[in-house]
């Protein structure tokens, strides 16, 4: 394979303008990162202190493989709800190493809410277990949650993707095989209680976890009868009484400790075996994405750049570069992993969707995973298109993508817009991860078409009714949907409503892509086979 | 051609392979066995071939390979046989630019008679959402530029248009 000749000048104006507005997103990104994690009022560190528990991230350290990676998923979930004071949704997810093999960790972050489940909690930890399904992966839960969250009961409980889903997932993964532990270092109540009695082990803390369907005062509402939390659920009750628990941990040392050995004590399954090359840095520096990535959505680049600084050795072996140049297809290697690239260089023609289709069937065919990197503002429209059955080759794109029986990973690097973000992987299509640069859009349309489409409406309505405007009121009209929808297509939005797995500073994809592609390879690849193809 | 070697910057084409149970290099030449063991010493080999013992010593680069003996080091690169024979990629540019998609000018950088380089901006179009700059296919002179700022234009419609090159 051979190294992709950059053409970009490091010393050019553009590049270090764009390479200063990167920094500048950078420091407020990384900044939001480390309060989403890190800081909390003092009331709710006192807390945790007085009931002598450990906060989430004491408890993954004791958890993971010391010099390991954890990649952490939607750190800025419901970053843009509750008033920003549910940081990370209460939840900590994600793909981290334990005892050498790669597990699904789902630990509830009691310094936030007492752990509550908001409806983006829900959402976080469903995500989770459908990564840990779709992967394979073995699941740790970390217990430590004060129940749903009352106010918003209709956004946690009822409907078919939230509480009760967290349940039917830990029910299918034990059907599939794979198993889960649950280590209770907090109360687990009501719905919560099924956490660690559907986990195939459980470890109870002593002093701090507890497990039952209704607490103390619920128990005095309902009955009258008066008894204190570790009678009634409590880890020596459990693990003498019940038999709900089955492990009683002095101390949360001894509790991580436990858990690490029975995770060592799993069946290892084989990983499945695809191409391998030996692991090769980048030739390219990836910290010059940030030059490379226009300031200015609208401004093309090559994305060629863009693959120099990810992949293994900055190599990469071109499918037919001269037809349908708007996208680039190709072979390369990420963390010696052989994959298929797919990445926009414009909009979607025919010829272009054609080829997308065709290189997505011979990876599927060759069992090689594929890596979708957007920057679509969508498919090409006009009667010229139309003629040439655009939204016919668009279905056909659709159709071999769909269809995919290999894992397929996604980088919103830019511009997600439209069908396109179907066509290439978006959200609804089932990707293993889905990562978001920070600079990058997500909608139907962009902000300003989407305000002008809106404007239009309302002023021609106007019209209608006989009223003529002025230049001024229709500002009035467009500018407040203007500015909505422009928070509304950011990524911050995005990560907050959990339609990625994350916002990444792109300098981290190469590694983001490396550790999803390993951790995939924990289920099988199924032989190749798809639905018609309107031809 | 399986593999292109660049021995002190002259090429040759050979391919190492193995016969069971010794090396052996197939040149354009015949082929020779041969046979290299360490000696313990850092980069340190002895090489065995056609009857002759050489002791040698290699430093293996990204880019090339060095290998000191008989008291001369040779510089050894290996170059990729697809990218050495896929001959001057596009030849000589076009002289018309022609537009990929229907869309609108956003601003013209030049106008007819100005000397251009390849690679140089011409025009920014819009189309879709994308600003797209086309830059001059080779170096040359500007004949015509039809469209101004703010013109839409057609698919496949002339955006900028070279003065013929004289040989």
């Amino acid at each position: 394979m051979r190294r992709i000749e950059s053409l970009i000048d490091t010393n050019a104006a553009d590049y270090k303008a764009n390479y200063a507005a990167m920094s500048e997103r950078l420091k407020e990104f990384h900044a939001r990162q480390h309060a989403a994690r890190f800081e909390r009022p003092q009331r709710d560190i006192d807390r945790l202190e007085r009931q002598n528990k450990l906060g989430v991230r004491e408890r993954l350290k004791l958890l993971l493989d010391p010099g390991t990676p954890f990649l952490e998923f939607s750190t800025l979930a419901a970053c843009r709800e509750y008033d920003g004071t549910v940081p990370g949704a209460a939840v900590v997810t994600g793909i981290g190493i334990v005892q050498g093999r790669e597990v699904a960790i789902h630990a509830n972050d009691a310094s936030v809410k007492g752990g509550a489940w908001y409806p983006h909690t829900v959402k976080k930890v469903v995500r989770l277990l459908d990564v840990a399904l779709e992967n394979r992966l073995p699941v740790v839960h970390i217990c430590d949650s004060a129940g749903g969250f009352l106010p918003l009961q209709h956004g946690v409980f009822p409907d078919r993707y939230l509480g009760g889903r967290v349940f039917r997932n830990q029910v299918k993964l034990s059907q599939a095989n794979i198993p889960q532990i649950a280590v209770v270092g907090g109360h687990c109540t009501a719905g919560g209680a099924y956490v660690p009695t559907l986990s195939d082990y459980n470890i109870i803390i002593e002093g701090t976890g507890a497990i039952f369907l209704g607490g103390p005062p619920l128990v005095k509402a309902a009955t009258g009868e008066e008894v204190g939390v570790q009678e009634l659920g409590g880890a020596v009750m459990h693990t003498s009484v019940s038999g709900t628990g089955d492990y009683r941990a002095a101390t949360e040392q001894h509790a991580f400790s436990l858990a690490r050995e029975i995770v060592s004590q799993w069946k290892r399954t084989p990983k499945t075996i695809i191409e391998t090359a030996s692991y090769e840095e980048p030739y390219y520096d990836p910290k010059e994405l940030y030059g490379i990535i226009p300031k200015d959505r609208k401004t093309q680049f090559d994305m060629r750049e863009v693959l120099a600084r990810i992949v293994d050795g900055s190599r990469f072996h071109e499918y037919q570069p001269d037809y349908g140049t708007t996208m680039i297809c190709g072979y390369a290697h990420i963390w010696g992993y052989k994959v298929g690239i797919l990445a926009n260089n414009g909009v979607l023609f025919n010829d272009s969707s054609l080829k997308a289709a065709h290189f997505i069937q011979l990876c599927n065919q060759n069992r090689t995973p594929l890596v979708f990197f957007q920057n679509i503002t969508g498919y090409m429209v006009g009667r010229e298109y139309e003629e040439r059955g655009i939204a016919k080759d668009g279905a056909k794109m659709l159709m071999a993508q769909g269809g995919s029986v290999v894992p397929k990973f996604t980088v919103i690097a830019n511009a997600s817009y439209g069908a396109g973000n179907y066509g290439m992987c978006g959200r609804a299509w089932d990707a293993r991860t889905l990562f978001m640069w920070p600079q990058a859009e997500i909608g139907v349309m962009g902000a300003d078409q989407a305000a002008n489409t809106m404007a239009d409406v309302k002023i021609r309505q106007l019209q209608r009714e006989g009223k003529e405007l002025s230049e001024e009121e229709i500002a009035a009209i467009r500018d407040p949907v203007l500015e909505k929808f422009r928070r509304d297509v950011e990524a911050y939005t995005s990560t907050s409503e959990l339609w990625d797995d994350g916002i990444l500073d792109p300098a981290d994809t190469r590694n983001a892509l490396g550790m999803s592609i390993s951790a995939s390879l924990n289920a099988p690849i199924d032989d190749p086979h798809y639905g018609i193809f309107r031809l | 051609m399986q593999r292109i070697f660049q021995i002190d910057g002259e090429e040759t084409e050979c391919w190492l392979g193995h016969d069971g149970s010794r090396f052996v290099l197939n040149t354009p030449n015949g082929t020779v066995a041969c046979q290299l063991d360490p000696t313990g010493l850092p980069g340190g080999y002895t090489l065995r071939a056609k009857g002759v013992v050489r002791e040698l010593r290699l430093a293996v680069g990204p880019e090339a390979t060095f290998v000191h003996m008989n008291g001369r080091t040779y510089e050894v690169g290996r170059v990729d046989p697809a990218e050495r024979l896929a001959g001057s990629d596009g030849g000589t540019g076009d002289d018309r630019l022609v537009a990929p998609m229907p869309g609108v000018v956003v601003s013209v950088a030049v106008k007819p008679g100005d000397t251009v380089e390849e690679g140089q901006p011409l025009l920014v179009i819009e189309s879709m959402k994308l600003e797209t700059t086309l830059t001059a296919p080779r170096d040359g002179v500007v004949a015509e530029m039809p469209f101004a700022e703010g013109d839409s234009f057609g698919l496949k419609d002339i955006l900028a248009q070279l003065a013929p090159e004289e040989e």
